[in-house]
C-alpha cells in the first residue's frame, strides 16, 4: 500500500504542475486582459500603467515562476478584476459548491442505483422499457431546461420553493434535483448494463446452483462486482460537480465555483483562472485516488501496487 | 468544522423539504427588504474604482455622496456641494455642506475632498477615475473648512459632469486602510450604510439614519446577482424580487404580471454600425460611400420588427436635448444609395465584413439584417462574431475590418459626446479625422458662454452627421421590471438610486 501511495503522490504533483503550466499558457494566449479591464476610453499610457501595476509587463517565464513560487506558499495572487485575494474568492465559493455537489450526487445515487438494479432484474419488461426511456430523455434534456421547468412549476406557480439564490435548505432543493436528474439518468443506464453483464457471468450461475438464496446472490455476489464501473463513473460525475456546475449555478443564481470560473475566463482574469483550474485539478486527483481505494474495498481481487 | 455541519444541516433540511413540501418555508420573511436583481455582480466597493453603472455604481451612489448629483435630465444638483461659481476661466469655487458626518463619525470638510481627489489621481485608481483626465484638474485649493477651489489647466465646461462621478469617502479611513479592505467595507456619508456582501449572491444595505438629506422611504435594500434573465423575471413574477434590471427585448413582456409591471426607457446609448475608415475596405474612406450605407438601411423598419418599436432612430451623435434640431435621420432610399456608390466609383458594390461582439445583445441579428439591406444595393457582406477582448482591442486601435455593431456613450454631455470623434481620440474606433471638426469641438469645450458654445456644437454636429463615420441606428432601449407596490422613476443611464424609491 505504501509504494502505491508514494507513486500516486508523485503522479499528483506532476499532474498539478502540468495543469498549472497549461492553464498559464492557454490563458495568456487569449490576449491582453488590460484591453478588457481598462475603461472604454483609457489611453495607451493608462493601459501601460495598469499592466505594470498588475505585473503583466514582466517576461512570461518570470510571471509563471513567481506564480508557482507563491502558489507553493498558499498564495494564488490577486484577482485582476475583483482586486481581492484569489484564495479568498475561491474559499467563499467552495461551501456552496460542495453543498450543491453533495446534495446532487447523493440524490442521484439514491435514484440511480435502486432503479438500475430493479430494471436489470425486470429486464425486457414494460417497466424496463419505461425507465430506460425516461433515462434517455433525462440524458437528452438540457439541464437549463429542466431547471427552468422546475422553477416555473415549484417556485412561480405553486410557490413552494424559492426561485433562486443561496440561503437555507429550501434554496438547495431545486438546483440539487436539476443536477441529480441528469446525473441519475446517466448512472441508471450504467447500473442496469453493468448488473446485466454480471448476472450472466459464470460465477453467478455457480452461486445459484450451490443453492444460495437469490438475495445473497444478488446483493453479495452480483451487486458488489457490478459496482466497479459505476464507482468509476460516479467518481467522475462527483469530480465534475465539485469543480462547479456552471449552467445550474447560473439559472439558480447559486454562488458556486462554476460561475466564478467561467466569469474569470470571460474577463481574462488570469490569477483567478489559474486558481479555479488548480482547485478542480486537486479535486480530480483526490477523487481518482479515492476511487482506486474503493476498488479494493469492493472487489478483493484488485490489488494496489 | 463549520463547513461540514453547515452542509449536513442543509442536506437534512433539503431532505425534509423534499418529503414534505407543505412545511412552512423559512425563506418567507415578514420584514421584507426591497430586492433588486441585476445580471452582473458588484465588482468593487471602492468608490474610486467605480467603472460600471449597475449594480456597482448603484451601490456606490447609495453609500457615498459626490459634490454634485446628476439629475435624470443630466442637469447638476447640489449634493455635498451646496453652491458653486466660476471665479475665473480656470477656477471653480464650491461651498460645501456643513454638519455632514461619515458613518464612522469622521467629519466632512474641504480637507476630505482634497484627500479623496488626490487618491483618485494615483494608481490603480487613475486607470478608472476620469476626473483629472477629463477636466484637466491640476490643483485643489482649501480656502476654508467649507470652501474649496478647483483649478484646471485650461477652461473646461465639463467640471460638474465629472464631479458627479467623483465620490467622497471617509478620508482618514481610506488613508489608513488597505485598498482591498476599503473595497470590501466602504464608509461614506450617503443615504445608505453597507451591511454585508456575499460575492455572486447578494449585497445588503440599510438606511443611514444620520443622513443629512431626506430619509429614504425604504429601510433595507438587497442587491442580488441573478445572471439568467428568465430567473430574474421568474423571481419578479413570484414576488420575491421587487425590481429587475437588464431585461432583453424578446423577454420584456414577461415583466408584466399580476404583481409587477414592465417599464420601458429610451436609453442614452447610441447604437450604430461603426464604419472602419482605416480597415480592410478602402471604399469606406469616401464620405459618399458612408452616406450610401446610411441611405441603404431602413432603420425604422428594423426598430419596429426587431426591437418591437421600443426606441427611435438616432437624431445626431449628441443625445437630446442637446442635439442640433436641424438634423434628421438619413432617409431609406436604395436608389440614392446606389447613385452615391456609383458616383464614388463603386457602382458594382464591394465586399464588406460585418462584425459584432457579446457586449450588446442582438449583435448577430442586427448585423444580419443590416447586411441584407446592404446586399440590395450591391454590397457583398460577410459576417463575423468577435470575442469581446479582441473586439475591444480592435476598437481602441481603430482596426476592425469593415462595419461593426457598437454603442457609445450613455451620457448627456455634448462636449464629451463630440470629443470622442476627434482625430486619434482613443474612442474614435472608426478612425475618422477632420481637422475642421476638431477645431470646432475644442473651441466649444473651452467656450464658457452657453449660447456661443451651443452654436459651435451645432456646427460640429452637422459636419460629423453628414460625414457619417457611423451607420446610424438607434438609442439602446432599457427595460426594467418593477413591483406594483413601488414607485420609482428610472434613469436612462441605468444608475439606480434606491433612496428615491417609494411605496405606493
Amino acid at each position: 500500500m505504501l509504494p502505491f501511495l508514494i507513486k500516486r503522490l508523485l503522479q499528483a504533483i506532476l499532474v498539478l504542475i502540468g495543469v498549472s503550466f497549461l492553464t498559464f499558457i492557454v490563458a495568456h494566449l487569449t490576449g491582453d486582459p488590460v484591453e478588457l479591464m481598462a475603461r472604454e476610453n483609457a489611453t495607451e499610457e493608462d493601459k501601460q500603467q495598469l499592466r505594470e501595476y498588475l505585473g503583466l509587463d514582466r517576461p512570461l517565464a518570470e510571471q509563471y515562476l513567481s506564480f508557482i513560487g507563491n502558489a507553493l506558499q498558499g498564495d494564488l495572487g490577486y484577482s485582476f478584476v475583483q482586486r481581492a485575494k484569489v484564495t479568498e474568492l475561491i474559499a467563499e465559493r467552495v461551501p456552496a459548491t460542495l453543498e450543491l455537489a453533495a446534495a446532487g450526487f447523493l440524490l442521484s445515487l439514491v435514484i440511480a442505483i435502486p432503479l438500475g438494479i430493479i430494471i436489470a432484474l425486470k429486464r425486457n419488461t414494460f417497466w424496463d422499457l419505461v425507465v430506460t426511456a425516461l433515462a434517455m430523455i433525462g440524458q437528452a434534456a438540457p439541464g437549463f431546461w429542466i431547471g427552468l421547468m422546475l422553477i416555473v412549476l415549484f417556485a412561480v406557480e405553486l410557490k413552494l420553493l424559492p426561485v433562486s439564490g443561496y440561503g437555507g435548505g429550501a434554496y438547495l432543493v431545486l438546483p440539487a434535483i436539476t443536477l441529480a436528474l441528469q446525473s441519475a439518468a446517466r448512472l441508471t443506464r450504467l447500473v442496469r448494463a453493468s448488473m446485466l453483464e454480471v448476472l450472466d457471468a459464470d460465477y453467478i450461475r455457480t452461486a445459484r446452483s450451490k443453492g444460495l438464496r437469490e438475495r445473497t446472490v444478488l446483493f453479495v455476489h452480483a451487486f458488489r462486482s457490478s459496482m466497479i464501473p459505476v464507482v468509476t463513473m460516479a467518481g467522475l460525475e462527483l469530480a465534475e460537480l465539485v469543480s462547479g456546475a456552471f449552467i445550474t449555478e447560473t439559472i439558480f443564481a447559486w454562488p458556486g465555483v462554476g460561475r466564478l470560473a467561467v466569469n474569470a475566463v470571460y474577463q481574462r482574469d488570469f490569477p483567478l483562472i489559474q486558481g479555479v483550474v488548480l482547485l478542480a485539478a486537486v479535486f480530480f486527483v483526490v477523487i481518482n485516488f479515492l476511487i482506486d481505494v474503493l476498488y479494493v474495498v469492493i472487489d478483493p481481487r484488485v490489488k494496489l501496487k | 468544522m463549520k463547513l461540514s455541519r453547515n452542509w449536513a444541516g442543509r442536506l437534512l433540511a433539503a431532505t425534509v423539504l423534499l418529503a414534505a413540501p407543505a412545511l412552512s418555508p423559512s425563506w418567507a420573511q415578514d420584514a421584507k427588504p426591497i430586492v433588486i436583481a441585476s445580471s452582473e455582480d458588484v465588482i468593487s466597493l471602492d468608490p474610486h474604482m467605480l467603472d460600471s453603472n449597475n449594480p456597482t455604481g448603484s451601490v456606490i451612489w447609495s453609500v457615498f455622496d459626490s459634490l454634485v448629483r446628476r439629475d435624470l435630465d443630466g442637469s447638476p444638483q447640489p449634493r455635498l456641494a451646496t453652491s458653486w461659481e466660476r471665479v475665473d476661466d480656470v477656477t471653480w469655487r464650491f461651498k460645501l455642506r456643513e454638519g455632514v458626518k461619515f458613518t464612522n463619525g469622521e467629519p466632512f470638510n474641504a480637507e476630505a475632498v482634497k484627500i479623496n481627489f488626490a487618491r483618485m489621481d494615483t494608481a490603480p485608481f487613475n486607470s478608472v477615475q476620469q476626473l483629472h483626465d477629463q477636466t484637466g484638474l491640476k490643483e485643489v485649493r482649501v480656502v476654508d473648512d467649507y470652501t474649496i477651489e478647483l483649478v484646471t489647466a485650461a477652461p473646461t465646461v465639463n467640471m460638474l459632469y465629472w464631479l458627479e462621478e467623483a465620490f467622497i469617502a471617509a478620508p482618514k479611513y481610506i488613508t489608513e486602510t488597505s485598498p482591498d479592505e476599503v473595497a470590501k467595507a466602504p464608509i461614506g456619508s450617503g443615504p445608505y450604510k453597507f451591511v454585508d456582501w456575499r460575492r455572486g449572491d447578494a449585497l445588503v444595505l440599510t438606511r443611514n439614519d444620520d443622513y443629512w438629506g431626506e430619509k429614504p422611504a425604504v429601510k433595507d435594500v438587497v442587491f442580488r446577482n441573478i445572471p439568467e434573465v428568465s430567473s430574474r423575471l421568474n423571481e419578479l413574477r413570484a414576488g420575491t424580487v421587487d425590481l429587475v434590471i437588464g431585461i432583453t427585448p424578446d423577454s420584456a413582456d414577461q415583466a408584466n404580471s399580476d404583481v409587477s409591471d414592465l417599464v420601458k426607457i429610451e436609453g442614452l446609448r447610441k447604437m450604430h454600425m461603426g464604419i472602419s475608415i482605416k480597415g480592410e475596405q478602402p471604399a469606406l474612406a469616401d464620405a459618399r460611400v458612408r452616406q450610401a450605407l446610411n441611405h441603404a438601411v431602413d432603420v425604422p423598419t428594423i426598430i419596429s420588427s426587431l426591437l418591437g418599436g421600443s426606441t427611435s432612430s438616432l437624431l445626431s451623435v449628441v443625445n437630446p436635448p442637446n442635439n442640433n434640431p436641424a438634423l434628421t435621420p438619413f432617409a431609406y432610399d436604395p436608389e440614392k444609395a446606389k447613385a452615391l456608390l456609383a458616383e464614388a466609383g463603386y457602382a458594382d458594390g464591394f465586399p464588406l465584413t460585418l462584425q459584432w461582439s457579446t457586449r450588446f445583445d442582438g449583435g448577430k441579428e442586427v448585423s444580419e439584417v443590416v447586411g441584407s439591406f446592404l446586399e440590395q444595393v450591391g454590397i457583398k457582406p460577410t459576417y463575423e462574431a468577435v470575442e469581446l477582448g479582441q473586439f475591444r482591442e480592435g476598437l481602441s486601435k481603430a482596426s476592425l475590418k469593415g462595419i461593426y455593431f457598437q454603442g457609445w456613450a450613455a451620457l448627456i454631455n455634448p462636449s464629451v459626446e463630440l470629443v470622442i470623434l476627434t482625430c486619434g481620440h482613443v474612442d474614435n474606433s472608426s478612425g475618422y479625422c477632420n481637422p475642421k471638426y476638431d477645431e470646432l469641438v475644442l473651441k466649444a469645450s473651452q467656450t464658457l458662454d452657453d449660447a456661443e458654445r451651443q452654436t459651435l456644437e451645432f456646427q460640429a454636429q452637422e459636419i460629423i452627421w453628414n460625414d457619417a463615420p457611423w451607420l446610424y441606428l438607434w438609442r439602446l432601449p432599457s427595460f426594467f421590471g418593477l413591483s406594483k407596490q413601488l414607485s420609482y422613476e428610472f434613469r436612462a443611464d441605468n444608475y439606480l438610486e434606491p433612496y428615491l424609491i417609494t411605496y405606493k
